[in-house]
């Protein structure tokens, strides 16, 4: 085989089809390729990168061509229509209008609307009677329609996706070319909302390379469609792959994208924590979005009058607006334990409870809720358990502060749960959670635990940061719901983690609807 | 919690010494402070404080004596708690302000001599203890006005709104009770704490001279402090005695800390209070505690030593006289939030140090697993994976409009939030439905086909729930794509009853958010479970969406538990599963 053979069998269609085009032309540029090949742009662009960089073509001249396009101005007159034919229709379809009346109305920016009314008046379309008046001197305002007409020519190549600016030279509509387009075109210094601009636009003219002319002779007899690239099953059962020609590929190309299933990198880092918190053998739990302020706070001791409960800062359900009768005991000794400390060796809050206040339905607030459920439904004891809950805060919503988010919660009980203990398992969520060895403890205030803590920990990637809060329990909190043992309670802060892992700095990413940034982000766990 | 700026040369004053920021950063463990800023220029340090029971801590003064305690191993002693102190002046509360707003204090500060940091600190831990720890002044109000203006005794009485008038402090002429409501700021603000009464407070000394009316404003002749000022009369009123007393206390020990002299003041009440008719302020609420080593030592899970329990809580502001194994704890008269042995146990824990304490495992063994409605979830999100689809997790707030305007449906009950921040976010989604389409709706830029599920809560209202509702797993898949069509989606659907091995119907429909004749109920056992179909042209305009959509939801626990057969008997680990959650009624299922 010789060489030239070879290098024409591995060539792909589009290349010979352009190397067809060089046959009784010497120079050609990419557009004039495109009109006789009847490849699209990029296929030209494509084929021209193939064989140049094959030494088969050459560039020999560059020059630079005006080319007209629509701005964001001319894009949104695509659909809208220029405000002069808008201001033309409703002045037909309402005698008498004024510029007054039209200002008032607020349908056009005020520059907008004294440009146009300006260009209307020039052009001897309109005339301004008395009051301000628009008056209709001339029906036929051919002027603005050829412009609207010119700015949906260009949209619509836009929207197809085919060759969009169009070469200055090649307006068909003379007035549009020689004299509108400059009017309605805006000036790079950005002086007025113009439907265009000209941008500049490289035409490359090439050649083929000298000493490669001889290929051209054996191109001629070539037809494209002889290849052959896809083996098919009818060539394997009949035998006639045998004496075809298989296109070689260049396989340095980029693959197709593909739409596939996939978790939501969020779940994947859920789903990381979910079971390593199983691993450390807890249990998960589960409560309803909607809870009573007992639930929610009451029961974790929280005083009626606490700043945390105000319409501040807890979303309240409108209808209904309180849940049914709590459950006994839990709510009596709950009450009292706020009164006066109950049986639990405190002095307790020192108020009068409102029993009908801890009916209160609101959106659980904090996934601590789900403990206090747990506390009273006769957990196993010893008992290690968790809940990924979704909570509400009554926030604005903004970078750091999401409309719902989780928290990631849960409680130990035993009879030889200590203080000590409590600082162990935050160690074991130091290494396990964020592959930290160094941990610091500080005092921190929660109104449900007693001693309490806050945990930071020395992160790989992230150095120093708080991974989560803890305490035992108050016996305000566990004695009143029938647990006689110390509970453990932990709560680890993982939005920043998750952010960091997901690479966004916007918690609101986080339940993105973008479907194309949720595709094409990665998990770095 | 407050966060509260203060001068760094102001609380090394305090010291007594001349700290950095960093050995500060380290000192404010011991206030649970965090620092959230210093800016070296205006030497202003921000602090946040986290506990909301220590409004002792809220000042610079507060700060200052706590860490101080820990550095001398002593804490400060502050002599007018001494309840021998006689007091020469005295405050009558008339019968009347029983049923109005019951309790007055005060002291007497002299020899102070107010800078501008001082009033300005002064001002601002006024400010912060009348507005956080006062609710708004409901329950507390603090009053500071000019000695030597005043002539006692005093006289916290009732009176009706037009017998009063006096000039308010930012005004220059006099007004009546009702016009100083009516017309000044702080009325405006604050009147609503005395709605539904025919008289109010009014304060007044010996001449009939008004220094304020109670809690809204001082009067303008005696009622305003100055740079300079040196002899003052502090003041507080309110709902809660103890609260008022405490309130006072901190204020006192502030002012003390700052080189006054306190004289206290008899207050003399025409009524019974649970601290007596007749009491000399500052007073000092703390009982004493009787506490155990052992209550200490169970904590901890370690045998400890008690001397150095006395030394720790002695360093953290404590007297303690310790006698065998048992030990007597005085708390500082400036806090009131010691309400078990547990709180004293934390202190002892902080004065000592986190860090001094080794972690221990807990040892015995358990068995972790997930909730059966989680686990299955998940297995049926990796038959969607695996089918395809793209998971998206969506916000559970929305709003009327896109749950139900942009969905056509006419009738729709939703879980609504009373007091919603934003129309966006005011409700509980009870479909994912529509969280599928805004991703479709926000998307159509991301190449086709679209295949997206997802799986997550919902809130049903439901009159037989504990909680008026329920909440419910729903997984919603949509398919998105030119020639995405009922039978596309149904072959899912389909697959998904196979391998989860169910038995399902399809029941044709009618549903405004749908294509008529191109949507079915997804039945099992004779029960709704979900809804299948293609989505109404109508409704993707709505969303300015141009795809067409097939899409499905279905009950998750609908699918597990089936709806008609009865909930599943509660694991006997104690694990909780929602009983209301596995039996969603037809009628509110989409």
């Amino acid at each position: 085989m010789t060489d030239t053979k070879k290098l024409l069998e591995g060539m792909h269609p589009f290349e010979i089809k352009v190397l067809q085009a060089f046959i009784n032309n010497r120079k050609l540029s990419e557009d004039r390729i495109g009109e006789m090949t009847g490849l699209m742009e990029s296929q030209v662009s494509m084929a021209i990168g193939w064989l140049q960089a094959k030494g088969i073509i050459e560039l020999v001249e560059e020059e630079v061509a005006e080319m007209a396009a629509l701005t964001e101005i001319g894009i949104r007159y695509a659909d809208e229509k220029l405000p002069e034919i808008r201001i033309l229709d409703w002045a037909k379809n309402e005698p008498g209008l004024t510029i007054g009346k039209l200002k008032e109305m607020h349908l056009l920016e005020p520059e907008e609307l004294s440009s146009a009314i300006g260009a209307l008046r020039g052009s001897g379309v309109i005339k301004i009677g008395q009051g301000g008046i628009i008056e209709i001197a001339q029906n036929d305002p051919i002027k603005f329609l050829m412009i609207q007409e010119f700015i949906k020519e260009l949209d619509g190549n836009r929207r197809d996706k085919r060759e969009y600016p169009i070469p200055k030279d090649k307006i068909k509509n003379e007035a549009i070319r020689l004299i509108y387009l400059e009017e309605y075109t805006a000036n790079k210094r950005g002086g007025g909302e113009k439907p265009f601009k000209i941008i500049e636009k490289r035409r490359r003219i090439y050649a083929i390379s000298g000493g490669k002319e001889d290929l051209l002779k054996d191109v001629e007899g070539l037809v494209a469609a002889e290849e052959v690239s896809q083996l098919t099953p009818l060539m394997l059962k009949d035998g006639s792959w045998r004496g075809k020609r298989f296109r070689r590929y260049n396989i340095s190309l980029r693959p197709p994208r593909l739409s596939i299933g996939r978790k939501h990198p969020y779940r994947e880092f859920l789903d990381q924590v979910k079971s390593r918190l199983v691993a450390m053998g807890f249990v998960e739990m589960r409560g309803p979005l909607v809870e009573s302020e007992f639930w929610n706070m009451d029961a974790l001791y929280m005083p009626q009058f606490h700043p945390a409960r105000e319409i501040h800062d807890v979303y309240f359900v409108k209808k209904p607006g309180y849940s049914k009768e709590i459950d006994e005991p839990y709510l009596s000794q709950v009450a009292m334990t706020h009164n006066d400390g109950w049986k639990t060796g405190s002095r307790g809050w020192g108020y009068k409870f409102d029993k009908e206040r801890a009916r209160r339905l609101i959106l659980r607030s904090q996934g601590t809720a789900v403990s206090a459920r747990t506390l009273a439904g006769k957990p196993g004891i010893p008992g290690r358990y968790f809940s990924i809950a979704r909570c509400f805060r009554y926030d604005q919503v903004d970078a750091t502060h999401a409309p719902d988010f989780y928290q990631v919660e849960g409680i130990v009980l035993g009879e030889e749960i200590n203080f000590r203990m409590l600082l162990g398992l935050l160690e074991l969520f130091a290494v396990k959670m964020a592959g930290a060895r160094d941990v610091r403890f500080l005092p921190a205030y929660f109104p449900f635990t007693e001693p309490s803590v806050e945990l930071h920990v020395k992160h790989p990637g992230l150095g120093w940061m708080e991974l989560g809060g803890a305490g035992l329990f108050r016996p305000e909190v566990t004695m009143p719901l029938g647990i006689r043992v110390p509970v453990i309670a932990w709560g680890l802060g993982l939005d920043r983690m998750a952010m960091i892992a997901l690479g966004i700095e916007d918690i609101r990413d986080l339940f993105s609807t973008d479907l194309d940034m949720i595709r094409t982000k990665r998990v770095r766990i | 919690m407050p966060t509260i700026t203060v001068k760094k040369r102001d609380l090394d004053r305090l010291f007594g010494i001349e700290t950095n920021v960093d050995d500060l950063a380290v000192y404010l463990g011991l206030v649970k402070g965090e620092i959230k800023g210093y800016d070296p220029g205006q030497d202003d340090l921000k602090i946040e404080l986290n506990d909301s029971n220590r409004p002792d801590l809220w000042s610079p003064e507060g700060i200052a004596r706590q860490i101080k305690a820990r550095l001398t191993g002593a804490p400060t002693e502050y002599p007018f708690f001494n309840k021998k102190a006689k007091s020469k002046v005295s405050i009558n509360v008339s019968a009347g302000m029983k049923d109005i707003r019951p309790y007055i204090g005060g002291f007497i500060v002299r020899g102070v001599s107010l800078d501008d940091e001082m009033l300005t600190q002064l001002i601002q831990v006024q400010e912060r203890l009348s507005s956080i720890f006062g609710r708004k002044r409901q329950v507390v109000s603090i009053g500071i006005y000019n000695l030597e203006k005043i002539v006692f005794p005093l006289h916290y009485k009732d009176a009706m709104p037009d017998e009063v008038r006096f000039v308010p402090l930012g005004f220059e002429e006099e007004m009546d009770l009702n016009e100083i409501l009516s017309r000044h700021p702080k009325g405006i603000e604050y009147g609503g704490i005395l709605r539904g009464h025919e008289r109010y407070p009014v304060f007044v000394d010996n001449e009939g001279k008004v220094l304020s009316f109670p809690p809204i404003i001082n009067s303008r002749e005696i009622g305003e402090v100055r740079v300079g000022t040196s002899e003052l009369f502090v003041e507080a009123t309110g709902t809660d005695i103890r609260m008022i007393l405490l309130t006072l206390n901190i204020l006192a020990a502030n002012l003390d800390d700052r080189g006054a002299a306190i004289e206290p003041v008899q207050v003399k009440y025409s009524f019974d209070t649970t601290a007596g008719r007749s009491l000399s302020i500052p007073y000092d609420l703390s009982k004493g505690m009787e506490v155990r080593l052992e209550d200490f030592e169970k904590v901890f899970g370690d045998s400890l030593d008690m001397m150095e329990i006395v030394r720790a809580l002695t360093a953290y502001g404590y007297t303690v006289s310790a006698r065998g194994k048992r030990m007597k704890v005085a708390v500082p008269p400036y806090r009131d939030d010691i309400m078990h042995t547990v709180d004293l146990v934390e202190d002892y824990a902080i004065s000592r140090g986190y860090s001094t304490f080794r972690p221990l495992m807990p040892s015995t063994f358990s068995v972790g697993s997930l909730s059966e409605i989680e686990s299955f979830s998940d297995r049926l999100r990796g038959y969607m994976v695996g089918f395809g689809f793209q998971e998206v997790i969506t916000n559970i707030l929305s709003s009327g409009d896109e749950q139900l305007r942009k969905m056509e449906i006419a009738d729709g009950r939703l879980i609504e939030i009373e007091n919603a921040m934003s129309l966006s976010y005011s409700v509980v989604r009870n479909s994912i439905i529509p969280s599928l389409l805004k991703v479709e709706s926000s998307s159509s830029g991301a190449f086709y086909p679209h295949m997206v599920f997802e799986l997550g809560e919902v809130g049903i209202l439901d009159e037989k729930e504990m909680m008026g509702s329920r909440t419910e797993n729903r997984l919603t898949a949509v398919t998105a794509h030119p020639q995405a069509n009922f039978s596309g989606i149904h072959s899912y659907l389909d697959l998904l009853f196979y391998y989860t091995g169910r038995d399902y119907q399809l029941r044709p429909a009618a549903h405004p958010s749908f294509m008529e004749g191109r949507v079915g109920q997804v039945i099992v056992d004779g029960v709704e479970i979900g809804i299948i179909g293609e989505i109404h042209p109508q409704v993707l305009e709505n969303w300015q969406i141009n795809m067409p959509c097939s899409l499905f939801e279905i009950s998750v626990e609908g699918l597990l538990w089936g709806l008609a057969s009865p909930p599943p008997p509660a694991k006997p680990d104690g694990a909780l599963r929602l009983s209301s959650a596995s039996k969603p009624s037809p009628s509110t299922l989409v």
